[in-house]
């Protein structure tokens, strides 16, 4: 099989994933799905007419996803047991929606 | 690029600078940019992000991205024709890069 050394990977690849599905009052439940890491090329440039600045800034995020839905135990009555979570199909180095994405950076 | 690893990096490449628009004296000078690869990854949002977006974030993007940290500035001369005279024109460089917050793309 072939071996990706991950401490020199670059590009952005579907990865394992594992969350605990919490909302208040229910009963957490671990799901376990698909995300995305990798390491995108990135470049900052400065230039000396405006905007001073050229960058390239593109993140490793999900092209493709599918939706899935959790169902959590013991949920009040007021509280939906249900908890929306994407699959990812597909990964690719893309700029950051803030459309669809919480952008952050760690 | 090619052969640049993880990580952010100083990367050399040539500026020229035109006294007017027609280049009448010009110079060359070589600069830093940053280029790089830096670690991101996207997973689905926690519950708290879901509610504070109204359920529209649910994806979350940790992201970092190759950015300038310090930078310098460097006098190029020009050179004009017929022996006339440009004063050096002072213009920035990078000096230093890191992996940090990723920002809007400008071009």
């Amino acid at each position: 099989a072939a071996v990706t050394k991950l401490d020199t990977f670059r590009g952005c690849a579907v990865r394992d994933f594992s969350f605990v599905a919490q909302k208040p009052g229910c009963r957490g439940l671990r799901v376990a799905t698909e995300a995305c890491w990798g390491r995108c090329q990135t470049w900052e440039k400065l230039v000396p007419e405006p905007p001073y600045i050229q960058r390239h800034h593109q993140v490793c995020t999900y092209s493709r996803a599918r939706y899935l839905t959790a169902r959590l135990a013991a949920c009040p009555p007021h509280v939906s047991p249900l908890y929306p979570y994407p699959l990812a199909l597909q990964c690719a180095c893309s700029l950051c929606s803030p459309r669809d994405t919480e952008c952050e950076t760690f | 690029y090619d052969g640049l690893g993880p990580g952010c990096h100083l990367f050399p490449f040539n500026v020229t600078i035109r006294s007017d628009r027609r280049g009448t004296c010009r110079g060359t000078h070589l600069v830093h940019a940053c280029v790089g690869y830096c670690e991101s990854s996207a997973f689905p949002s926690r519950y708290s992000v879901l509610v504070a977006s109204n359920f529209t974030h649910n994806i979350t993007s940790a992201s970092r991205c190759c950015t300038i940290s310090k930078d310098t500035k460097v006098k190029v001369r020009l050179d004009c024709p017929r022996g006339r005279h440009h004063d050096d024109i002072e213009i920035l460089t990078a000096q230093a890069c890191r992996c940090d917050m990723c920002r809007k793309s400008r071009y």
